[in-house]
């Protein structure tokens, strides 16, 4: 991200800076004008979507879509806990009926729920994160709108379409991030250095532990801080 | 039909909420404070990465790419007038709607061009705001392999859209 990001900016200031130096800096602040008005308005869909989904917590309607999705996702996500497989299949299930907005902060909090505090994302986070990236909509219904907008007299028939290429996406998507996470699985077995060896042997290397161990530190002081900001 | 699941969903929940005796104003308070936290913890990594796509569209950067790309994106069936959407449907979920509308004046809702766009537009997400927004809550910044597999995923269902649409 931090690669991406870098590239981006700078060879698109320079570019900017070379054509027209006085626009410059006022794409930047358009930029950071247009991420407040967007953030409101998905303040607003969230503040909705979190405090339906908190009633449906409670009259226990995640359990149930838990159990619809439970043979599907126990094998894709394997060993994750029961509260994450709960958030995985609200955020497949709002994916499905295309309420995006509505899968967005369910998503999030599945995210949560897997977390274990590293600073990679497991396997299982990768996963969810390319099967929402690649969309399992079963109908486009925005698109399908905009169509009949623009006066297209079968507006809808790119329904079927839509799902061939979603489901192809998907099961590519799918299939590429288990390879992948399958391939990284065998190279930290021959690399004696990577991470998961030294969580192993803490023991053993009282260096790498100790490292660690300030890593950890640094790392909790911020997040206390604002978490006792929130209260 | 379709208009009618989003208000009967809701509708449900909140009836059989209050039958179960869920206390439903208590939630709704508690549902919106979790997204003003979401909101706090969102707005930082939102901004920094529309900063960079305003900067990107606005340097005509995409365009350069867009020039780069077009002979790999031919060479798999997709036509030349989409490489734009490509290109842009991954960074910005606004800009592909603007430039689908764009795509249905200048070519008509019902021709081949505006049927991929729409396909295209249908069947894929935002994947750069997913990939900011999913783990803005988490310590999880390094995503190693998510971010090219979702993109060539998505591309592989743009042509599979393309070639779908010359059939169906």
């Amino acid at each position: 991200m931090n690669f991406v990001f870098f590239l981006m900016v700078a060879i698109s200031m320079i570019v900017l800076t070379i054509i027209s130096p006085d626009s410059a800096f006022g794409v930047m602040l358009s930029g950071a004008r247009k991420s407040i008005e967007l953030a409101l308005s998905l303040f607003a869909i969230y503040s909705i979507w979190l405090s339906i989904l908190e009633i449906m917590d409670k009259i226990g309607l995640n359990k149930q879509l838990n159990k619809l999705f439970k043979p599907i996702n126990k094998r894709l996500f394997k060993g994750e806990s029961d509260k994450a497989l709960e958030y995985i299949s609200l955020n497949l299930s709002a994916n499905l009926l295309g309420m995006g907005s509505a899968a967005t902060p369910m998503g999030i909090k599945a995210i949560e729920s897997m977390s274990d505090g590293s600073e990679k994302a497991s396997d299982n986070m990768a996963l969810l994160m390319v099967i929402n990236a690649t969309s399992i909509q079963l109908v486009p219904a925005t698109v399908i709108g905009m169509r009949l907008a623009a006066g297209s007299a079968s507006a809808s028939d790119i329904i079927l379409p839509s799902l061939i290429a979603t489901a192809v996406s998907t099961v590519c998507g799918v299939i590429l991030s288990k390879l992948c996470a399958a391939i990284s699985k065998k190279l930290r077995k021959y690399k004696p250095q990577s991470s998961a060896k030294l969580n192993e042997k803490d023991n053993t290397l009282p260096l790498a532990s100790i490292g660690k161990k300030s890593k950890d530190v640094s790392c909790k002081a911020p997040l206390y801080h604002a978490r006792g900001g929130d209260k | 039909m379709s208009k009618y699941i989003l208000p009967v969903f809701i509708i449900g929940v909140i009836i059989v909420g209050f039958i179960k005796k869920v206390p439903v104003y208590d939630s709704f308070v508690s549902g919106v404070r979790q997204s003003m936290d979401l909101l706090i913890s969102i707005l930082p990594y939102f901004c920094t990465i529309l900063i960079a796509v305003e900067l990107f569209s606005l340097s005509g950067l995409n365009k350069y790419l867009e020039k780069l790309l077009e002979p790999v994106f031919t060479a798999l069936g997709i036509p030349s007038q989409l490489c734009e959407l490509l290109i842009i449907r991954p960074l910005s979920g606004n800009g592909s709607i603007a430039l689908l509308q764009s795509l249905y004046l200048e070519h008509g809702a019902d021709s081949y061009i505006a049927r991929c766009a729409s396909v295209i537009v249908g069947a894929s997400e935002t994947t750069f705001y997913i990939a900011t927004v999913y783990f803005s809550t988490v310590k999880a910044h390094k995503l190693r392999y998510a971010i090219p597999v979702s993109l060539i995923a998505s591309y592989v269902g743009a042509v599979v859209a393309c070639i779908v649409c010359r059939y169906i």
